[in-house]
């Protein structure tokens, strides 16, 4: 018997039944795939809870966007306010550079991008489980070591980096700045064509790389980019507690404050 | 008998795949990370969460006051140049590039310590709304980093003397709670660094220099 004759006498409801078994093996295997090295909860009070935190984190982009909107439209209103030209024209210019300096107008450039995965390991015996997901404190670890290095601006998962940035655990997860972040991370570094070079000779990164990605596996990944894109931060610069020293900066304060 | 046992057999089969299908599609439109988060870690989360989102209004707030000041002096025709001007010292003041003054704490760190623990004390006091921070002296900002093994520590590539303050400016009683909470920061430094000894001692008033850095990147250019 050829093997046309063979196929055509295979009933039909067979061949149903194994396509259908071969895409049942594929979803429990994307199934188990997506459940990943963090744990899963199931608690019933949790629904709700996730819920609210969801609420929560896109009431959040609101207020950023909401945030960034004004900026640009004081920034606006600044740049054509009328008065002495030339004071305007200079106050105009160094609040510009001050916005720069602060982290408050996205930049482009060259640059690097680190991305930090949890490890595909298995727990070996005497390790917990938290050893084998990115922390916070390698997060840190990362944007410390890229500033040591010559990073100009940085960013995380679209968060820039300010000077009253924190980055925290909870749980098994990672908030930065005001946002909630879950892995994979991508650390993005704004610095000059090299420094992925420095990044990967400096003894302290190399110290990290051991502690953690050759002894736990935590998945380290690098693209050198002719250009990356660091956001604005879209957070609080209010000031509650501190008071500028004196009158603060004259109209030609100098720019930068180099 | 035979063609009902297949079709029963197929339709098993059939309400499985559609149940995983369900389940697949469920899980990729949750947040992956929120599925990791256990009751109580999504508690913590939803009351940080909060309290940003409430910081994040306030300065919404702030900043439509001021959009609408410019837009009266506009409407008015007088010039907006003493309210530029303050938000000029104010960004600065906030960025590092100006000396700053107010209430907060003062850390004394006296022992073996090193740069990533230096730094862990810095993130806990940022977490509790430290708006200015400096070490021996240096006002930080992106940047600058206490780095090096415990008895070489260097501040922004400057070397750091043992025992070395961390002022920070900000609410007294929140910066030194969060920072000598049970089982937090110094509590944990106690028990793996025994020979560090961090003291927090909260100060109605103190001045913190500014940055000398240039901030403004070389490489990159604004986007706006």
């Amino acid at each position: 018997m050829n093997l046309a004759v063979r196929l055509r006498s295979i009933p039909s409801w067979q061949v149903t039944l194994g396509i259908a078994l071969l895409a049942l093996g594929f979803l429990i295997a994307a199934q188990l795939a997506s459940e990943g090295p963090r744990i899963r909860y199931t608690t019933q009070e949790r629904p709700p809870l996730v819920e609210t935190a969801e609420d929560l984190q896109a009431r959040q982009e609101e207020l950023k966007t909401r945030i960034l909107e004004l900026r640009a439209q004081i920034s606006e209103r600044e740049g054509r306010t009328t008065g002495s030209q030339e004071l305007v024209r200079e106050l105009d210019q160094a609040l510009g550079t001050a916005r720069v300096a602060a982290g408050l107008i996205p930049l482009a450039g060259t640059g690097l991008v680190v991305r930090l995965d949890d490890s595909p390991d298995p727990i070996a015996a005497g390790t917990s489980e938290s050893d084998y997901l990115v922390s916070a404190a390698d997060l840190r670890a990362v944007v410390e070591e890229l500033w040591l290095v010559g990073a100009e601006a940085i960013a995380v998962n679209g968060e820039r980096i300010t000077t009253t940035t924190a980055i925290i655990d909870i749980g098994p997860s990672i908030l930065v700045n005001s946002a909630y972040l879950a892995p994979p991370f991508q650390v993005t570094a704004l610095g000059a064509q090299d420094l992925y070079d420095r990044l990967t000779s400096s003894e302290g990164y190399l110290d990290f790389v051991q502690a953690r990605v050759a002894t736990f596996g935590l998945q380290v990944s690098y693209a050198e980019l002719e250009q990356v894109e660091i956001p604005a931060f879209a957070g609080t610069v209010s000031l509650r507690h501190a008071q500028v020293v004196g009158d603060g900066p004259a109209a030609s304060a100098p720019a930068g404050g180099g | 008998m035979r063609s009902r046992r297949s079709q029963l057999t197929v339709t098993v089969v059939a309400f499985v795949l559609g149940m995983l299908l369900v389940a697949q599609a469920r899980s990729q439109t949750t947040d992956p990370g929120l599925a990791a988060l256990s009751a109580q870690d999504l508690t913590v989360l939803i009351a940080n969460l909060d309290t940003r989102n409430e910081q994040l209004r306030s300065e919404v707030s702030t900043l439509e006051r001021e959009l609408a000041e410019l837009a009266d002096a506009d409407a008015r025709g007088d010039s907006s140049v003493d309210a530029i001007r303050e938000d000029l010292a104010r960004v600065r003041a906030w960025a590092g590039l100006e000396p700053v003054s107010g209430g907060g704490v003062r850390l004394l760190i006296d022992g073996p310590i090193d740069g990533a623990t230096a730094e862990y004390l810095l993130n806990e006091l940022r977490n509790a709304g430290a708006e200015a921070l400096a070490v021996g002296g240096i006002r930080v900002v992106p940047g600058v980093v206490v780095a090096g093994p415990a008895g070489a520590l260097t501040v922004d590539g400057r070397a750091l003397a043992d025992p070395f303050e961390i002022e920070a400016i900000g609410a007294p009683e929140i910066l030194t709670g969060s920072l000598t909470r049970i089982g937090g920061p110094i509590a944990q430094l106690a028990a793996t660094n025994p020979d560090v000894l961090v003291s927090v001692s909260p100060v109605d008033q103190m001045g913190l220099p500014a940055s000398d850095r240039d901030l403004v990147p070389a490489n990159g250019r604004p986007t706006l």
